[in-house]
C-alpha cells in the first residue's frame, strides 16, 4: 500500500498559509467597507474614480510603449547575438541583469541628472518626461523581455532557419518579419505580459519623474482610503495573474508548433 | 568550362585549415557526393558553395558566374538541411512557395508550382498541414520540394537523411535520385555514409582532413581506391604489409609467400616495404578453385553476419578478413585449422600514401 505523503501535504499547507492567507485577509478587508456586511462598494468607488481611470489609462499607455520599445530593442539584438555573436551571450545577459543590481531610485536619479539639463533637457516637456519614463521602464523590463526572447530563440534552430530562408532568396527584413518573429510569437507575448505586469504598478520612477501614473496613485490612496486601497491592490494582483495566465496559455499553444522542427 | 567549378578553394578557421586547395569541376546535371568522416571539410565546402561561408582564398564559379563573394540569397542554390529547417509557422504549401513568393511570382504561378512539387514528392494532400503534423521523412521531402521549387542552378544537400531511420533513409534516397534525374538538377550531396554516396552518385569525392583523397565514379572509388584512406573509408579493406620482390613483375612477399599484383609498382625498388590492400570479398578458400595468388593461413575467428560469413585469418603477422556468402550447406574450417586462401592479381591493390 502506498504511504500517505504526509510531509508533502504539510509543505503544501505551509506554503498555502504563508502565501494565500495574507491575500485572503486583504480580499476580506477590501469587502468590509460597510459595517457588518460584505460589499463591493470599495471596488465600485475605485473603478468610478476619475483619477483611477486617468492614472490607469496613462500607465497602460506607457506600458504599451515600453513593450514596443523593449521588443524593438531586445528581439533584433538577441537574434543577432544568437546568429553571429554567440560568444557575447554572457555579456548581454549580464547587461540585462544590471537592473536587479542597480536600484530603481538610483536609476531615476541618474536619468534626471543626465536628461534634465542641456543639451537634452527632456524633462522640460510632457513628451520628454514620458519618454524618460518609458526608457526607465525599458531598463526595468529588460531582464524579463530578454529572457523570454532568448528562451524562444533557443527553442528554434535560428541559424538553420535563417540559412534556409537565405538560400530561398530572402533578405534580412523578410527573414526577421516572416520567419524569425512569427516563430517567437509566444516568447514575445510572454515578454510583453511580464513587462506589462512589471510596469503597470511601478512606483519609484513614476514618482520621481512626477508622472501621473497608477503606482503613485495606489500609494497615495493607501494613505487616505484604506478600503479602496486594498481593493486596488486586489485589482492590480488580478491584472498580474491574468498576464501570467495569458503567458501560460500562449506558451502551451506554441509548444505544439515547434515539435519536430528543431 | 564546367557548370560548377571550385578553383583552389581554401578555408581556414583561425589556425585550422578546414579546406585546403580544393579543386573540382562538376558538369550540368551531375550528382556529386562529398564523402568523408566528421571534420573532413565536406560541409564547409558545401556551405561555401551555398554562400554561408566565405572562402579564405580561391574562386567558386556557377554557370560561368563567379559567385565567390555573392550573398547566399543571390546565388540561386537550393539547400536541404539535416534538420529539415521547415518554417514552423507556415503550412507545407507556404513553405514550398516561400522562395517563389520572395521572387515576386504571381499567386497563380506559385500555386501551380506548389501543386507540381507536392505531386513530385507524392504529398498532394498535405499542402495545408503544418510541419509539426508530419513525420521526419515527410518533412524532409517537403524540404526537398521547397529547395527545388525555386528552380535552383545547383541543389545542395547537407546530410539530409542522417536524422531518419534506416528504412526511410533507403526509400528516400531512391526518391531523391529519381527526382534529381527527372529534373536534371546539378546536385552536391554531403554524407558520411558510404552506401548512400555509392548508391546515389555519378561521382564521389572522398575527403579527409580538408583535402580531396580521390574523385571517381562509385565503381572506381570502391574497386580502385588510390589512397589508403579512400580504401579504408569506403567498404571494408584488409591492409597487409608486403615487401617488393620484383617490381618489374609485380611480385611481392607476404609472410614469406609470394603474391603478384596487376598494378604497377611505380617508384618502388626491390626490397622496399609497402602496404597493399585486398577487399574481403575478393578472397576465397583455395579448395573452391585456385586463383593466381595462394596464401597459407590459420583460421583465427568466424563471425556470422546474416547473409555473409566473415572469416578472420592470419598469415605470419598479418591478420585479415575474407567474406563468403552464407548458405545452409556451407562447410567451414574450424578455428585453429590451417587452410589455403586465394585471390586474383587484380584484387591486390597497391596504395599510394599521400
Amino acid at each position: 500500500m502506498k504511504k500517505f505523503p504526509i510531509w508533502s501535504w504539510l509543505m503544501i499547507l505551509l506554503g498555502f498559509t504563508y502565501f494565500l492567507l495574507p491575500l485572503i485577509g486583504t480580499l476580506d478587508f477590501s469587502l468590509r467597507i460597510l459595517k457588518d456586511q460584505l460589499s463591493l462598494d470599495a471596488y465600485v468607488n475605485v473603478l468610478n474614480a476619475v483619477r483611477f481611470q486617468n492614472t490607469f489609462t496613462y500607465s497602460f499607455t506607457m506600458a504599451l510603449w515600453t513593450i514596443v520599445a523593449c521588443t524593438l530593442l531586445v528581439a533584433p539584438t538577441a537574434y543577432w547575438v544568437h546568429l553571429k555573436l554567440p560568444h557575447l551571450r554572457p555579456v548581454i545577459e549580464f547587461i540585462t541583469l544590471l537592473t536587479f543590481v542597480v536600484p530603481a531610485i538610483l536609476l531615476v536619479f541618474g536619468l534626471i541628472r543626465i536628461y534634465s539639463r542641456p543639451p537634452l533637457s527632456l524633462m522640460e516637456s510632457e513628451i520628454g518626461s514620458d519618454f524618460l519614463l518609458v526608457m526607465g521602464y525599458v531598463s526595468l523590463a529588460l531582464p524579463y523581455m530578454y529572457r523570454a526572447v532568448d528562451n524562444g530563440l533557443r527553442a528554434i534552430d535560428v541559424r538553420t532557419l535563417t540559412e534556409a530562408a537565405q538560400s530561398l532568396g530572402a533578405g534580412w527584413r523578410i527573414i526577421l518579419f516572416s520567419v524569425i518573429f512569427p516563430n517567437l510569437r509566444a516568447a514575445l507575448l510572454s515578454g510583453a505580459f511580464l513587462t506589462f505586469a512589471t510596469v503597470i504598478g511601478e512606483f519609484t520612477i513614476a514618482t520621481f519623474l512626477a508622472r501621473p501614473a497608477f503606482g503613485p496613485y495606489m500609494a497615495n490612496l493607501g494613505q487616505t482610503r484604506p478600503y479602496e486601497s486594498t481593493a486596488l491592490t486586489i485589482i492590480s494582483l488580478a491584472l498580474t495573474w491574468a498576464s501570467i495566465g495569458m503567458i501560460q496559455l500562449l506558451g502551451r499553444g506554441a509548444q505544439g508548433q515547434l515539435v519536430g522542427t528543431r | 568550362m564546367s557548370f560548377l567549378e571550385l578553383n583552389n578553394v581554401r578555408k581556414t578557421f583561425g589556425q585550422t585549415d578546414a579546406v585546403r586547395a580544393f579543386n573540382l569541376q562538376v558538369e550540368r546535371g551531375e550528382f556529386v557526393s562529398f564523402l568523408g568522416p566528421s571534420g573532413c571539410g565536406k560541409t564547409t565546402t558545401l556551405r561555401m558553395i551555398a554562400g554561408f561561408e566565405l572562402p579564405t582564398s580561391g574562386a567558386i564559379v556557377i554557370n560561368g558566374d563567379d559567385v565567390t563573394y555573392k550573398p547566399p540569397q543571390k546565388r540561386n542554390t537550393g539547400m536541404v538541411f539535416q534538420s529539415y529547417a521547415l518554417f514552423p509557422n507556415m503550412t507545407v504549401g507556404d513553405n514550398i512557395g516561400f522562395g517563389l513568393k520572395i521572387a515576386g511570382e504571381p499567386k497563380s504561378a506559385i500555386q501551380k508550382r506548389v501543386d507540381e512539387m507536392l505531386a513530385i514528392i507524392k504529398m498532394e494532400k498535405f499542402g495545408a498541414r503544418y510541419p509539426y503534423q508530419l513525420s521526419g521523412g515527410q518533412q524532409q521531402r517537403v524540404a526537398l520540394a521547397r529547395a527545388i521549387a525555386i528552380r535552383p542552378q545547383v541543389l545542395l544537400l547537407d546530410e539530409p537523411l542522417s536524422a531518419l531511420d534506416a528504412k526511410i533513409r533507403v526509400s528516400l534516397r531512391q526518391e531523391i535520385r529519381a527526382i534529381q534525374q527527372k529534373l536534371g538538377i546539378t546536385t552536391i550531396y554531403v554524407t558520411h555514409d558510404q552506401e548512400e554516396a555509392l548508391s546515389l552518385s555519378d561521382r564521389v569525392v572522398v575527403m579527409n582532413d580538408g583535402r580531396i583523397e580521390q574523385v571517381g565514379t562509385p565503381f572506381e572509388i570502391y574497386n580502385f581506391p588510390t589512397t589508403e584512406f579512400a580504401a579504408q573509408f569506403v567498404g571494408t579493406l584488409n591492409t597487409i604489409q608486403a615487401t617488393v620482390r620484383d617490381a618489374a613483375r609485380g611480385a611481392l612477399i607476404v609472410a614469406n609467400q609470394e603474391i603478384t599484383t596487376s598494378q604497377k609498382l611505380d617508384g618502388l625498388r626491390n626490397g622496399d616495404a609497402h602496404s597493399i590492400a585486398i577487399r574481403p570479398e575478393r578472397v576465397s578458400f583455395a579448395a573452391d578453385g585456385k586463383k593466381p595468388n595462394v596464401l597459407n593461413v590459420r583460421i583465427e575467428n568466424i563471425t556470422f553476419l546474416g547473409s555473409i560469413v566473415r572469416v578472420q585469418v592470419s598469415a605470419g603477422e598479418n591478420i585479415f578478413y575474407m567474406d563468403t556468402f552464407n548458405n545452409p550447406f556451407l562447410s567451414l574450417p574450424k578455428i585453429g585449422d590451417h587452410a589455403e586462401v586465394t585471390f586474383s592479381k587484380e584484387a591486390v591493390l597497391v596504395l599510394k600514401n599521400k
